[in-house]
């Protein structure tokens, strides 16, 4: 294929490379033209690799020349968040201080990924070590949302859901410890699902807190986000965290629809702090559910705000450790609300960051007992309010950094101290044509039947093939 | 902040944290920032800790993800 239209989604494209139709080559040109035209409105990247790229395409159309088996995402371009290890290049997470660096090993995601056959276009911008919900970076600039470059692209990974909305690549790799997939997915209108704890291996991926981190994909349809997923999936004996649980096979078990399925709508705490263009949207989100079969019921939640304070005590202490080093010999080098951040835990006494451990099992099996108990599904907001400017959110180390924080996390970071898999599907536009997002999140281990219900909702609605301006 | 809680963490223990740790020293917005967090998350750990910890072992929470894990 010459000149003819890029395909829709990440399946789509890697079956039309599979059958010859289009050229690894041609697609991942197109993809860094998108990415050289839009990224200086955007600045969603950190690195273009174009030479690496065109390379890897090049490798890609040689092997399906062959006839050889072909992998699941063969020659598909993608790009992952600056904070994945790869010896070939620099991984600087967003930061001043590693600048420079070049890891010895490969993540264990990205060899994954090119095992599966992914053509990587580069590296996404990011906040600051990963610490941050809104996309600022003081060294590399803030990422701009498509969809209004004057909004937030979100943070952590804000750079994966800026790229993977404008269309520039068809997914893309981030992390999540408190929201940093699910923000950026909501704010830019993409899926993003953080996995159960366990379901996907941190090795190679730059730490932020061992306890709360988890690795996952961002993309614009169900089909494509359980594609990748499958791809990442699964024990990884260099990560002593990673569960031997067995990977399902995601993309076979999308089309089970949700007839009969119970969605939880909580009672209490997700509701009381929605704005009214939020909520209309989720409440439309919520009866499509509804019209395909699901049963919705209201649940009460235990104590989500609980749960996130229990979350910062272990973040803030494992941040602390992480950069205790730097902290000590370079705290020039950080920006003011990431020094704050990282060492908010030289404060936090080391008995109170092991009990906030200790009661993780104990509240995780209280959880689950009480609202799986009523539910299949819990359907919460992503975010509770339109999505905010650069501008009201650029609050540094002020007095407004941890309400400006509690208010961008507060449905997202309660289930990185749970463990549990959750995934931001976009379910419209708030007044102002910024994206809403919808929040699934499902007991352990229960990737697939939170994407079988975004696969269902996508059949029924088309948010997902709006593209934004910026593209 | 309810009556029965905690008293916050101050400015001046924080800086002292800071300097018993090896930190440069702290200007007074970023300790105002670290002794407000920290604040937040020790008071909401001792709220949460209304019963004895003493068999549970933190490592298992993977396993306890395993145990409810969705059966399909």
């Amino acid at each position: 294929m010459t000149g003819g239209a890029v395909p829709a989604t990440l399946v789509a494209a890697a079956q039309a490379i599979a059958v010859g139709e289009l050229s690894s080559v041609e697609l991942t040109r197109r993809c860094l033209a998108a990415a050289q035209r839009l990224n200086a409105a955007l600045n969603c990247f950190v690195r273009i690799e174009d030479a690496a790229a065109l390379e890897a395409a090049a490798r890609a159309d040689a092997v399906r020349a062959t006839g050889a088996a072909l992998g699941p995402l063969h020659g598909v371009p993608l790009a992952t968040k600056d904070m994945f290890y790869d010896p070939a290049r620099e991984t600087s997470s967003g930061s001043r201080v590693r600048q420079g660096f070049r890891a010895a090993a490969r993540a264990t995601v990205l060899a994954r990924l090119a095992a599966a056959g992914a053509v990587d276009l580069g590296s996404l911008s990011m906040t600051e070590f990963a610490l941050g919900p809104t996309g600022h970076n003081a060294f590399h600039g803030a990422c701009r949302n498509p969809w209004n470059p004057a909004h937030i692209a979100g943070g952590s990974s804000g750079g994966a859901g800026a790229a993977v909305a404008a269309r520039i690549v068809f997914a893309a790799l981030g992390s999540d410890t408190g929201g940093s997939i699910r923000l950026p997915a909501t704010v830019n209108g993409v899926l993003g699902l953080k996995p159960t704890y366990g379901r996907v291996s941190r090795a190679g991926a730059m730490p932020l807190s061992w306890s709360l981190d988890h690795v996952g994909p961002l993309a614009r349809t169900a089909g494509d986000l359980a594609r990748v997923l499958g791809v990442i999936a699964g024990r990884d004996p260099l990560d002593a965290s990673s569960s031997a649980r067995a990977v399902p096979r995601y993309e076979a078990l999308l089309g089970r629809g949700i007839e009969g399925l119970v969605i939880g709508v909580p009672r209490n705490f997700y509701a009381a702090d929605v704005a009214a263009a939020v909520a209309t949207v989720l409440d439309r989100a919520r009866a499509a559910l509804a019209g395909l079969g699901a049963r919705l019921v209201e649940v009460d939640v235990p104590e989500p705000g609980l749960l996130t304070e229990l979350g910062r005590a272990i973040v803030y202490s494992e941040a602390a450790a992480v950069h205790g080093h730097w902290l000590r010999t370079r705290a020039a080098d950080y920006s003011p609300q990431v020094r704050a951040r990282a060492a908010t835990g030289i404060a936090i006494p080391a008995a109170t960051y092991l009990e906030a451990l200790q009661l993780r099992p104990r509240l995780l099996a209280a959880f689950v007992d009480s609202v799986y108990g009523a539910c299949d599904v819990l359907a919460t907001p992503s975010l509770g309010i339109e999505v905010p400017t650069l501008a009201d959110t650029d609050v540094g180390a002020t007095e407004a950094m941890w309400e400006t924080i509690g208010r961008l996390c507060q449905y997202t970071a309660p289930f990185n101290y749970l463990g549990l898999p959750a995934l931001s599907l976009p379910v419209g536009f708030s007044r102002g044509r910024l994206p809403v997002g919808l929040q699934l999140v499902g007991r352990p281990f229960a990737e697939a039947r939170l994407l079988a219900v975004a696969a269902a909702y996508q059949t029924v609605t088309d948010w997902h093939q709006r593209e934004p301006l910026a593209a | 902040m309810s009556p029965t809680d905690p008293p916050a963490l101050g400015i001046e223990l924080v800086r002292a944290l800071a300097r018993l740790e090896g930190y440069p020293p702290l200007d007074a917005e970023t300790a105002a920032r670290i002794a407000a967090g920290a604040t937040s998350a020790v008071r909401a750990v001792a709220a949460a800790a209304t019963a004895s910890l003493f068999d549970v072992e933190p490592a298992s929470f993977l396993a306890e993800l395993e145990r409810l894990g969705d059966a399909g």
